[in-house]
């Protein structure tokens, strides 16, 4: 604690300032009542994580308290899945915590309910938005009601395992290689014939055609937005199984790694426990995949080019930071969130275990180590910048759904009990139920 | 066994000179069929008791080998995990989670004998007008599923300012809301034998004496099948707790065992499998204690009457 003391009462006098010019304008906030910055304030905080990121959040929140000292910060946590349950049955009576971690996928769901606060009156006044990219502010916005902002930002990758990529005498790929060299290398990593030390066979890597937001980055490669504003889809079922149909000659062949073995290692997988030597990712998921595979040695490099040309990548806001509608002190709240977004000792506490945080000056706060697992991810996300192009696909309302309708359709597919006109077909009847 | 008794019978049928040696072939028979029986139930106790013998072995293990690994021996075996578990999640011991879940089961346990108890009671001995009706509206609660009430309830307790307390989690259990248990308690009073009230009655016995001298005496093995059952289910309970209980510092052991496994960041498989073990350990102590009783008690429930 002593430490930071010199830091942060620096840190804390300049909130002051920002914090007495705002308050000369707070009677423009449609709260009805003058905002008070020093009345006594308390705030429930929410998130989902383990207990690292807790204790994390813990010292972010002690931090706060110490610069505002009216407020108090009261902080929850539960695992993802029971996260979700506890918000749907607060939002049912109308007792959302005041801010919360948030995700994108949940977002419209929540915002078309009106159970989010709207930020944009904070927007400039208790949050600073300056740090931020226009287009990151955009992807936390909602048919133009800002429900939530990023703290950080995650990108697709490949991830490979190069010892095992040696042992079966395959060479990484160059930095523009396609969805088609993608698919030799994982048949020459297969056909190589190489076992680990278990004595399992070593794959190339799985089928990548499985997870939904690879089909919305290939689709975005090919030039097509996802979604469009209307909440319709902007792919046909054509799009969907000529995506689909990539992967086709590893599946007919039994090149990517079995299905069963994958479901019977859940929930880890073939890349962690070091059977398949490829796997494409979000960036974040490396600290996850050096700890569970005991490999020191993964390395990143962009996703496959499309066949435009472009690698056309998009970052993906992660854990953002909402409001609760029903909350009683939006200023309050709105201090809090633009703490947790841009001072720069909550970057240094949390590095990229919540990804790479959004805003410049926690980047630079970040005490990075070099070769460590945030110096990569945060040299990853600078390396392929260039090829960050497009904007985020803002998922339309029923996205879990449809996602987790996609992943068991996919299952089904590798057990080839259905061909992908029937996946198709499928799909695309449970999802126009799953978004009306 | 029953299949050796028409084994006998119909040998016996068959002649009556040979049966002396048909008994002793019988006996060796048996015999055989004794061991048999044992190896195959030895067998499907190993199979049965596999999992829990696997977390067991897998709290000794590094995270790294456990998810995907069938083999029960670790390569190194090491208590690590389980000081990870006592030291608990961001900054709550892990016994601030196991004292929340012994006040959670003992209140559930002491609520749940004193007012079942006391309804059922009114239940079985007490003309009161409408008294079916309202034995059918309690047991009617049964039919409805817990996920209908959930909402309902979060709002009513929410609004009453309740939420983050142990009162919503306990308060059914203090009111007799679990029909369950009423409803066990009311078969097993109908099956005593009324001339005992009677007797009292006669004495000049009131309600209040006739329940406290001679019902709950004769309840003992209702009371503890119920405390049995009520301790177990609020042990394990995940759901109640988790909607409930926002601050950390309130939750039981199974929300607190569901943290250590996040999918989106790191998982610690071996400090779950850890707190798994300790969470286990009471339950499991608890039921060895108290298993002849429950048997006893479901037993009688089913010979009275």
């Amino acid at each position: 604690m002593k430490r930071f003391t010199l830091k942060s009462m620096g840190v804390a006098a300049a909130a002051a300032l920002v914090l007495t010019a705002c308050s000369g304008d707070a009677d423009d906030t449609d709260s009805g009542e003058a905002y008070d910055p020093e009345a006594p304030v308390t705030l429930t905080f929410t998130w989902w994580g383990n207990d690292d990121r807790a204790e994390r959040y813990n010292e972010a929140i002690a931090l706060f308290e110490e610069e505002h000292e009216n407020i108090t910060i009261q902080g929850t946590f539960v695992d993802w899945d029971g996260y979700w349950t506890g918000r749907s049955t607060e939002a049912a009576g109308r007792s959302l915590p005041d801010v919360m971690q948030f995700d994108l996928s949940y977002m419209r769901e929540y915002s078309e309910n009106q159970h989010l606060l709207d930020l944009s009156p904070y927007l400039g006044e208790q949050i600073d938005t300056s740090g931020f990219d226009d287009a990151l502010i955009e992807s936390g916005a909602i048919e133009g009601v800002q429900v939530g902002l990023p703290t950080s930002t995650n990108t697709l990758a490949l991830f490979y395992n190069p010892n095992l990529l040696e042992q079966t005498g395959v060479e990484p790929p160059s930095d523009d290689y396609t969805w088609e060299d993608f698919n030799d290398l994982i048949a020459e990593a297969t056909e190589a014939g190489e076992q680990t030390g278990d004595g399992e066979p070593i794959y190339g890597g799985g089928d990548y055609t499985g997870t939904f937001w690879f089909f919305l980055q290939w689709l975005v490669q090919e030039g097509k937005t996802p979604f469009n504003d209307d909440g319709s889809f902007g792919f046909t079922e054509e799009d969907m199984a000529a995506f689909l149909e990539l992967a086709a000659p590893l599946r007919d062949e039994d090149l990517v790694y079995p299905v069963d073995r994958g479901i019977q290692l859940l929930p880890l997988g073939g890349f962690t426990v070091n059977e398949s030597a490829t796997e494409i990712s979000w960036d974040n998921f490396l600290a996850g995949y050096v700890a569970d595979s005991g490999t020191e040695d993964i390395q990143m490099m962009p996703i496959p080019t499309g066949s435009s040309g472009e690698k056309a990548m998009f970052f993906k806001p992660s854990m953002l930071l909402a409001a609760g509608a029903n909350t009683e002190h939006p200023e309050a709240a709105a201090t809090f969130i633009d703490f947790l977004l841009n001072e720069p000792e909550v970057g240094r506490i949390f590095g990229t275990s919540k990804g790479v945080p959004a805003v410049q000056a926690q980047r630079d706060a970040m005490e990075l180590e070099e070769g460590s697992v945030d110096a990569t991810v945060v040299e990853y996300e600078e390396a392929v910048a260039e090829h960050v192009t497009e904007p985020v696909p803002v998922p339309v309302k029923g996205f879990g759904s449809i996602e987790a309708e996609y992943k068991r359709l996919a299952e089904e597919l590798a057990y080839e009990s259905i061909t992908v006109d029937e996946f198709v077909e499928l799909w695309f009847t449970e999802a126009e139920m799953a978004t009306q | 066994m029953s299949t050796d008794q028409v084994v006998t019978g119909t040998a016996a049928a068959v002649s009556h000179e040979s049966s002396a040696q048909l008994r002793r072939r019988n006996r060796s028979r048996s015999r055989l069929g004794s061991v048999g029986f044992h190896v195959g139930s030895l067998a499907l106790t190993a199979v049965v008791l596999y999992p829990a013998l696997w977390m067991l072995m897998s709290s000794l293990k590094p995270s790294s080998e456990i998810v995907g690994n069938v083999s029960l021996v670790p390569t190194g075996a090491s208590l690590d995990n389980f000081v990870t578990a006592l030291n608990g999640i961001g900054g709550v011991s892990f016994w601030t989670f196991f004292w929340n879940s012994v006040i959670l089961a003992v209140g559930s346990v002491v609520g749940i004998a004193l007012s079942s108890s006391v309804s059922a009671y009114a239940f079985a001995r007490i003309n009161f007008p409408g008294r079916n009706l309202w034995f059918s509206l309690m047991i009617g609660t049964l039919l409805l599923p817990f996920h209908v009430v959930i909402i309902p309830q979060y709002i009513v307790f929410n609004n009453l300012g309740l939420v983050n307390t142990f009162v919503p989690l306990l308060i059914g259990k203090f009111l007799a809301a679990e029909a369950f248990f009423v409803f066990l308690m009311v078969q097993f009073m109908r099956n005593l034998p009324r001339e005992l009230d009677e007797a009292a009655r006669i004495d000049g016995a009131g309600h209040i004496r006739i329940f406290t001298a001679i019902m709950l005496p004769l309840m003992k093995p209702a009371l503890v099948t119920a405390s049995i059952f009520a301790f177990i289910w609020s042990w394990n309970d995940f759901f109640g707790p988790l909607l409930y209980l926002k601050d950390p510092s309130l939750f039981s052991l199974p929300v607190a065992l569901r943290i250590f496994v996040d999918q989106t960041s790191t998982s610690d498989y071996g400090a779950q499998m850890a707190m798994a073990v300790l969470a286990l350990i009471p339950v499991l102590l608890f039921f060895l204690v108290f298993q002849r009783y429950l048997v006893a008690g479901v037993a009688t429930q089913g010979l009275k009457g």
